[in-house]
């Protein structure tokens, strides 16, 4: 070794402790980047494994009715590799103990003796169909799972107010269903009451009398247009009534999953991008702090005849170092982490299969962008240092004049502040630069744990928001045909109801100009107070006969304003209406009318598909055992059952988010750490001499206190507008027609980020002050003169 | 006694023509150096004197290529180094300049034999570390940090490392300074063996009158300006100085 390279090993012995935060950051930077990016890429090769394995459809089309023979004419549509025909009914599901509670069950038809074309299941327990056996059916795993179905169990159907009872034949996955969402509109469909459960196409023929077909599934050639045989396939279908055209995209499943991913996929680049920019600060201030110190060495090294290459070298070394730790050991951890991300995700959703592979890409990549941002960090103060003039470097330099600094010659006052606030203040306004990094460190710790404060508190937001002002009844009855305007009123003299108002939700699709989307249209009465309408602008709204409002996320999907016409199309009408205005959401993209409207959307009866109740607490459960005995009653849900419920599927989003904020605090820690320690070491001499000078060792802790605290203040505000700004970006990717969060940071969580870094940077200048403390005075007088 | 080639242009080994230094400080200029001419042959042991601030590290700094005149012409073997580029500097500083400076500087971080070295790896033909240390008096030291050695052993180390590259020019400044009257004789005896065994050329900055008597030729700059040039028939032996 020679003794340049000696010396980069001295010195970095010498500040370990700030070498080792800034490789801290790197390091879970490049984790954090490896984890979520290499979990991302097992997942979406995983999801393209299950569709492929199981011939996931490419697309869906929901007729009113049409006959079985229909299958082999579309076959034979040119690029259409596969179609499957199908039935897909709601139907209520009565579960066996659980009697009085109604689930809704989605039927789907499967061949009787063979496995589907398009859409297959796999099946994970028991077995498939087989020949004449009766009535037997295939349940989806998370519902079974949920409900505690085996094999073997018995579960009914009720079909024209008749139970009839059916054998669970296995326990199945499904492409459709990996998430089991009820439609696009209710993607968080409780298992409670909502499943899907498959039965043979013979047996579902006989429950309703006559084989037909409602659903076709398309699987089609490679590289075929799939929107010109579409609109063939639709041509074909057209005497049958098409309702509905599902691409894959828009696959409610796979559409949750998509935007699941995606966002996290977007998590993966965007969150490491900050670590990355932190390290890249860290190390650039940590660099140019080193560059700085070893003024005079540098001109020493050039006076004897260093060139200004080697001098280059030397200093870009020490960020080479930095990244080369941080970024392969980053990659390592980030490998381990990503296997238990993917294990713990797959897990979760159940994937009927999985494709995992070493991604050595990936892991290269991690490596490369921790390395990356460590040498670009690195050229300035290396540069910088190879280009110092050796006699300039190596003049001592003058003794810090003993100017009044400006605040002093603005604001008298401060000349006669004690020694203790007055030094703070000196040493802060005559080295800016040192003091920026401070604030810039503090800046960006606040950001950080901002940013997922923030969004921990916009999950909880949204659901007050939708349980305290959109959703306020506290139970609503669906049904599973539409009932006479008469129940809701007969509902309303049960014991223990407060209030009952009629809902009307008819499946509809929303046509603008040439967008079109399928969604719920909603008809309440007028004076609704149990479904809580509000304009974007955040004033109550309600319902009216002038035209029908639209949740806020539909204005950039249909691309329409207030004033324009909507083609509200469903399966009897087309109607037009005028859009009076938007309306917040929390879930799900709808448009509302009043229910006389509704009614003559669904072809003029006077029906509803639910009772919207207020109950006193105590009688909850009875009423829902009463509203059960109604034939046509599909589900109750209790409010407070569906909060709960929603509650625990949020806190795995953000349990994420609390392991993100603990990256983002130790990355605060990181960053602070470093800039507080660079700030204190650096005076070691000016520290020593004051206390030659008779300071005691409070005395000094209290002057690095002061001025760091002032330091931390200065970078609050900063702190906390970017990191407000950084949340607003991170919301604006989670924002689609199924989610809109608003972006609400409680005061509180102000407060208490504020305080954390401010408590982090107390702790974090304790070892540099334990240190300057420790000196060794005389040897550090010393140094002045080496 | 070794003598120094005689003074005829040819043999000239260092030579300064019209230098002149100034040092932009605000609006104050300051003349560091003005119009310095001077002509060094060839193995020839200098002594400069001046007051502080009179200018005499400026003249070291800009002879060792750290610095670069305001105006005038530095040649050195034949090597006009005022008109070298960097590379050319580096290459210059590293093999024709052994420079002990003013205040040490000393890395740190490398105890005195590394900090020795650290200039030893520099060239191809260099001196045995150990030995140049043992010249200064160092080698129980050698393994020390700057921080643990006086003052003296740190100037010491200084030396041992301007010698150990074994360059044709010698820099001291305030060779002496920091050192007791004895070890001082001992290291300018080293300096005069090195000028009269090794012929090298030497430049000493010192303060001190005394040590005037030991050089061929003694410099006095006032105020950035020579004043007075005095050629030394005789040097007097560094052992029989008195201070
Ligand atoms: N980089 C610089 N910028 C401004 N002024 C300078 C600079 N270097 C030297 N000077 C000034 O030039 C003059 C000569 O300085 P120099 O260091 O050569 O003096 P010196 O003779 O070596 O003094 P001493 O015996 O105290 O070391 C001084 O007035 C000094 O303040
Ligand atoms: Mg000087």
């Amino acid at each position: 070794m020679n003794k340049l390279q000696r010396k980069v090993v001295r010195d970095l012995a010498a500040s370990k402790g700030l070498f080792l935060a800034v490789i801290m950051v790197i390091f879970l930077g490049v984790a954090l980047f490896g984890a979520s990016f290499i979990a991302y890429q097992n997942l979406r090769s995983s999801y393209d494994y299950t569709y492929e394995r199981l011939r996931f459809a490419d697309f869906t089309v929901k007729v009113v009715e049409a006959p079985t023979e229909t299958v082999e004419e579309l076959e034979s549509i040119p690029g259409i590799e596969a179609v499957t025909g199908r039935m897909n009914v709601d139907i209520a599901l009565g579960l066996p103990g659980e009697e009085t509670r109604g689930v809704l069950a989605r039927v789907i038809s499967l061949p009787s003796d063979s496995r589907p074309a398009v859409n297959d299941v796999k099946v994970e327990e028991g077995s498939y169909f087989q020949e004449g056996e009766g009535n037997v059916l295939l349940v989806e795993k998370s519902f079974a799972e949920h409900h505690e179905l085996k094999p073997e169990d018995t579960v009914f159907l009720t079909v024209d107010d008749q139970e009839i009872s059916f054998r669970i034949a296995g326990i199945i996955t499904s492409p459709e269903y990996i998430w089991p969402a009820k439609s696009r509109q209710e993607i968080l469909a409780s298992p409670e009451t909502f499943g899907v459960v498959f039965v043979p196409q013979d047996t579902v023929s006989g429950l309703v009398g006559k084989p037909f077909i409602n659903e076709f599934c398309f699987l089609i050639d490679e590289g075929a247009d799939r929107d010109s045989i579409i609109a063939e396939v639709v041509g074909t279908l057209a005497p049958y009534e098409v309702m509905d055209v599902v691409t894959q995209e828009e696959q409610p499943s796979n559409a949750a999953l998509e935007m699941d991913l995606e966002q996290f996929g977007e998590m993966a680049r965007v969150f490491p991008l900050l670590f990355l920019i932190v390290g890249a600060l860290a190390t650039y201030i940590l660099l140019s702090r080193i560059v700085h110190n070893q003024r005079a060495q540098i001109g020493l090294m050039r006076a004897v005849g260093y060139s200004r290459r080697q001098v280059l070298v030397h200093y870009q070394i020490f960020a080479l170092v930095i990244g080369i730790i941080g970024a392969i050991s980053g990659a390592i951890a980030g490998y381990f982490l990503s296997e238990a991300l993917t294990n713990f995700y797959i897990g979760l959703l159940g994937l009927p299969f999985t494709r995992i592979e070493t991604q050595w890409l990936a892991m290269g990549e991690g490596v490369l962008i921790g390395l990356l941002p460590c040498i670009i960090a690195g050229i300035l103060p290396a540069y910088s240092a190879s280009r110092l003039r050796p006699a300039e470097a190596m003049r001592t330099p003058p003794p810090a004049t003993g100017r009044k600094i400006l605040l002093e010659r603005l604001f008298p006052f401060f000349t006669r502040l004690s020694s203790l606030w007055k030094i703070p203040l000196r040493n802060i306004f005559r080295n800016r630069r040192r003091s920026l990094y401070t604030v810039i460190g503090v800046t960006f710790g606040v950001s950080l744990i901002l940013v997922s404060g923030g969004m921990i508190d916009s999950i909880y937001a949204l659901l007050d928001v939708h349980f305290d002002k959109i959703q306020t009844y506290d139970a609503q009855v669906t049904f599973a045909q539409p009932q006479s305007t008469a129940l809701v009123s007969e509902v309303k003299g049960w014991e223990g109801v407060e209030e009952s108002e009629p809902i009307l939700q008819v499946p509809t699709r929303l046509e603008h100009e040439d967008r079109v989307y399928s969604t719920l249209v909603i008809g309440l009465s007028p004076d609704s107070e149990l479904y809580g309408l509000y304009s974007t602008g955040g004033d109550q709204v309600t319902v009216s006969e002038e035209g029908i409002l639209l949740s806020e996320g539909l204005r950039k999907t249909l691309d329409i304003h207030v004033g324009e016409t909507i083609n509200v199309r469903s399966l009897p009408a087309v109607s037009q209406l005028e859009v009076v205005g938007f309306v917040k959401q929390t879930m799900g993209s709808f448009g509302y009318v009043t229910l006389h409207q509704a009614q003559s959307i669904a072809g003029d009866q006077d029906v509803i598909s639910g009772i919207l109740l207020n109950v006193e607490p105590q009688h909850a459960d009875t009423i829902r055992e009463k509203a059960y005995q109604i034939p046509a009653t599909a589900s109750v849900e209790l409010t407070s059952e569906t909060r709960k419920e929603l509650d625990e599927m949020l806190d795995y989003a953000v349990s994420m988010l609390w392991i993100m904020l603990g990256f983002g605090a130790a990355l605060a820690l990181a960053i602070v750490f470093t800039t507080v320690t660079v700030n204190i070491l650096e005076r070691r001499r000016e520290i020593a001499t004051m206390r030659t000078l008779g300071e005691s060792k409070t005395r000094i802790a209290a002057m690095a206190t002061i001025e760091n605290l002032l330091l931390g203040l200065a970078g609050l505000i900063p702190g906390i507008i970017l990191g407000y700004a950084l949340a607003l970006y991170f919301f604006s990717l989670l924002q689609t027609d199924v989610f809109s969060f608003d972006l609400v940071i409680f005061s509180r969580t102000y407060v208490l980020t504020a305080g954390l870094v401010i408590l982090i940077m107390l702790i974090s200048q304790l070892p540099g002050i334990r240190q300057v403390n420790r000196l060794n005075l005389s040897q550090v007088i010393k140094e002045q003169v080496t | 006694m070794f003598k120094p080639a005689s003074g005829e242009p040819g043999n000239f080994l260092l030579q300064l023509e019209d230098v002149s230094r100034t040092y932009q400080m605000g609006l104050m200029e300051v003349k560091a150096l003005s119009h310095v001419t001077l002509n060094v042959v060839r193995g020839e042991f200098i002594v400069i004197l001046g007051p502080s601030g009179s200018g005499k590290t400026t003249l070291l700094n800009l002879i060792g290529g750290i610095d670069s005149p305001s105006s005038g012409k530095i040649t050195v073997d034949g090597i006009e180094i005022t008109a070298l580029d960097e590379k050319g500097l580096t290459f210059y500083r590293r093999h024709h300049i052994g420079f002990v400076f003013q205040f040490f500087n000393l890395i740190p971080t490398l105890t005195a034999k590394e900090n020795v070295e650290f200039a030893a790896e520099l060239v191809e033909k260099r001196r045995d570390v150990l030995e140049v240390l043992e010249l200064v008096g160092l080698q129980e030291r050698a393994s020390h940090y700057p921080s643990e050695l006086s003052g003296g052993e740190q100037q010491r180390v200084a030396i041992a490392r301007a010698m150990v590259k074994d360059p044709p020019i010698l820099l001291c400044d305030e060779l002496t300074g920091e050192l007791d009257f004895e070890t001082g004789k001992h290291i300018l005896a080293a300096m005069r063996r090195i000028n009269e065994v090794n012929h090298k050329t030497v430049l000493l900055v010192t303060h001190n009158t005394a040590i005037g008597d030991i050089a061929h030729r003694v410099i006095r700059i006032r105020s950035g300006e020579i004043v007075e040039v005095r050629e030394n028939p005789s040097p007097a032996d560094p052992q029989e100085l008195r201070w």
